[in-house]
């Protein structure tokens, strides 16, 4: 077999073409590279500027009313991810910038693609985009003929009659157009981790371990059925045409076909519903800004009976701040259940999605190289939740000052002082660990997994059919 | 030895080989005449074992090729009309890839050996074999062939479109292995050249050997007036 790879590769290095071919596809991967490296950098120092100017906004307020202060807000920005230089995923069209207040949870805005003078259907020139789209291609085009060829040349059975196996012609050709594939892939992380060689960790390593097997495992799928479809078919084109037909149903029809059945089977509320449902979940509860609601009545009589006060102006407190905050939390419990609603509808079209693999490894590939890039919806989830739970710190800090900072019940003109609104914390996204997300992908891995062994058992059984005349 | 013993073949219910007895031996040159579709390449397959005759023995020095088809390859050296080598790679290289495939390890010194007994000049061995000629491919072939050390040469008309001179170096090749004890079954269309290489000649129309007899038996003149006779009848 090595004898075979051997002379392949041979073939690779002295062919003029493909040498030429070759070495401008590298260009074009190195450009990739070097242009994700540079956007991703690009948009941390973007993103590290907004966020030291918005907080030296929020530290600036020398003396302000907290509960104003709330309304005031702040901005969190969501941080750009070395990892997304190799796939960026779902991030140029989720937003990154969310504005962060009392009373309201608001959505992410500024999506780059908004922002893009030419939105192209495949998105920015990324080496995901090449690695999953183009390489495919590259090795479609290698391994179309290379059993064809040997059979009508007439040294299959050259090949045959000197001891090799068909089944070791098949194998190594395969083996041989899939080395092409992981040089290139190689190629790709070797210049990302030189490029960003102090930056790497421990978990962007094991991300991009993880990132590398599952593009192994796809262009192996790639390179064995184009090479089996070259031994069985009578002639080249029929091998090519088949194969570029597969191509097109994996990474154009089917990602569609499989996506809006997910949604289909899962849908999502309506904005409209959505909102109109969260609107009227959220007249039920409590309104902070009216005295006379009738639940502030009822927290009210509670509290001055904690205190065993008769009226708001006894109070030690301030009862504003209380109710404010009741307000909040009453929200909070309001949008944990519609955006936890949400998140399991994604959830589950994110898993009907995910079982399309089973028909289409791309979609497996497409999965697991956002998932491992941390770019894909899981990911943004993760972070909204985040910033979620930062709000509810954020708005909870202002309230209590609100409440205990010593100001009295009406006092709407009482301002705390800076040291207090510095002493807030700032928004620190914690980037999900890969181990936590793991079995979020091992379907995709496994699915991979099973149709590079699938395809083996194919190759093995169909080559004792496979006519050297 | 080669021998086949009332060998038949068919493809989709059309006979392409009937009854056929034939028994090449050892040092002897059996030249097979015919016509297309005459049953020329068939036989030549099912002696390389891959096709397996309907009814009918096939066997290469005594072991039968339909189930040892492995065995039997291993002492077979097969010359197409046309071999075609890898273009990318000189004719050295070529040697050597189809040693190593075959297990045979070699020095560079012992492969051009190969080569320059085949016929093939020192100054080419290194030279891509895109740029050789129908006759300097076939002396790689026979070379692979013969580094093998194959009992056995099969070649399915191998002075198809060689210039005499070629045409002429290929015959001698041939006596050559022949004298050395090589077993050589040569099907071709080529009257004249059939005549002049071997020691026994085999006519064969449409899958039936009809005739058979020996080179020395007969004129070049001769044997063409009979082939066409055949053709003919």
């Amino acid at each position: 077999m090595l004898q075979i790879i051997k002379n392949e590769w041979r073939f690779l290095i002295r062919s003029r073409i493909f040498l030429g071919i070759s070495i401008a596809f590298i260009s074009i991967l190195l450009l990739s590279v070097f242009l994700g490296n540079y956007q991703t950098r690009k948009q941390e120092q973007t993103h590290k500027s907004a966020k030291d100017h918005v907080r030296q906004q929020w530290v600036s307020i020398d003396e302000m009313n907290p509960h104003s202060a709330a309304h005031y807000g702040t901005y969190v920005f969501k941080p750009a991810n070395l990892l997304n230089s190799l796939d960026e995923g779902v991030n140029s069209v989720t937003g990154n910038v969310l504005r962060v207040e009392g009373h309201v949870q608001n959505e992410i805005m500024h999506s780059e693609a908004s922002q893009m003078q030419a939105i192209s259907r495949f998105g920015k020139l990324k080496p995901s985009l090449l690695l999953q789209y183009i390489v495919p291609l590259l090795l479609i085009f290698l391994a179309f003929n290379s059993v064809s060829n040997e059979k009508q040349s007439g040294r299959l059975k050259l090949l045959v009659l000197q001891g090799a196996k068909p089944l070791q012609i098949i194998l190594s050709k395969t083996l041989s157009v899939w080395l092409y594939g992981m040089m290139l892939l190689i190629f790709v992380l070797l210049v990302y981790s030189i490029l960003n060689f102090q930056s790497l960790t421990i978990d962007i390593l094991t991300r991009t371990g993880l990132f590398f097997l599952s593009y192994t495992l796809y262009y192996f799928i790639i390179s064995a059925i184009t090479v089996y479809f070259s031994a069985r078919w009578q002639n080249a084109t029929l091998a090519l045409t088949s194969m570029l037909g597969i191509w097109i149903i994996w990474t154009i029809f089917l990602p569609n076909i499989l996506m809006s059945s997910a949604e289909k089977w899962h849908p999502l509320p309506s904005r409209n519903q959505f909102q109109s449902a969260m609107k009227e979940d959220r007249s039920k509860g409590l309104d902070g800004h009216n005295p006379s609601d009738k639940r502030a009545i009822a927290l009210k009589e509670k509290v001055l009976k904690e205190y065993g006060v008769d009226s708001l102006s006894q109070l030690p407190i301030n009862f504003d701040g209380m109710r404010m905050q009741a307000d909040e939390e009453y929200g909070n419990s309001v949008w944990d259940k519609h955006f936890g609603n949400n998140r399991k509808i994604l959830r589950k079209q994110k898993q009907s999605f995910q079982l399309g693999g089973i028909v289409n490894p791309f979609i497996s590939l497409q999965n697991s190289s956002m998932g491992f890039m941390a770019s894909d919806n899981l990911h943004h989830q993760e972070f909204l939740l985040q910033v979620e739970n930062y709000r509810r710190v954020f708005i909870k800090t202002l309230n209590d000052k609100q409440t205990f900072g010593g100001s009295k019940t009406g006092n709407w003109r009482w301002k705390a002082d800076n040291t207090f609104f510095k002493s807030v914390p700032d928004f620190v996204y914690k980037p999900t660990q890969v181990s936590i997300i793991l079995s979020n992908y091992l379907l995709d891995l496994a699915l991979l997994i099973i149709w590079s062994i699938i395809i083996t058992v194919v190759i093995y059984f169909g080559t004792k059919k496979i006519q050297i005349v | 030895m080669i021998q086949l013993q009332n060998v038949s073949k068919s493809f989709k219910g059309n006979l392409a080989i009937q009854n056929l007895n034939l028994e090449v031996q050892k040092g002897e040159i059996l030249g097979l005449l015919g016509a297309n579709g005459a049953g020329k390449s068939t036989t030549i397959n099912m002696l390389l074992g891959f096709l397996n005759p309907d009814s009918g023995a096939v066997h290469i020095n005594d072991i039968d090729t339909s189930h040892n088809s492995e065995e039997t390859r291993k002492l077979i050296g097969y010359i197409p009309e046309n071999v075609n080598l890898y273009p990318y790679l000189s004719g050295l290289e070529n040697l050597d890839y189809f040693c190593k495939l075959a297990g045979l390890k070699y020095s560079k010194d012992e492969l051009e050996n190969y080569l320059e007994i085949c016929g093939l000049e020192n100054k080419v061995h290194v030279k891509k074999v895109s740029g050789y000629s129908k006759g300097m491919r076939q002396k790689v072939g026979i070379a692979i062939a013969y580094a093998k050390k194959a009992k056995v040469y099969l070649l399915d008309e191998p002075a198809s479109g060689l210039d005499p001179l070629a045409s002429n170096e290929l015959s001698i090749l041939l006596k050559k292995l022949a004298s050395e004890g090589a077993t050589i079954l040569m099907a071709s269309h080529d009257i004249f050249r059939v005549r002049e290489v071997c020691n026994r000649i085999g006519i064969l129309k449409n899958g039936i050997l009809v005739k058979e007899l020996y080179s020395k038996d007969v004129s070049a003149n001769e044997l063409e007036a009979l082939y066409l006779q055949f053709m003919q009848n």
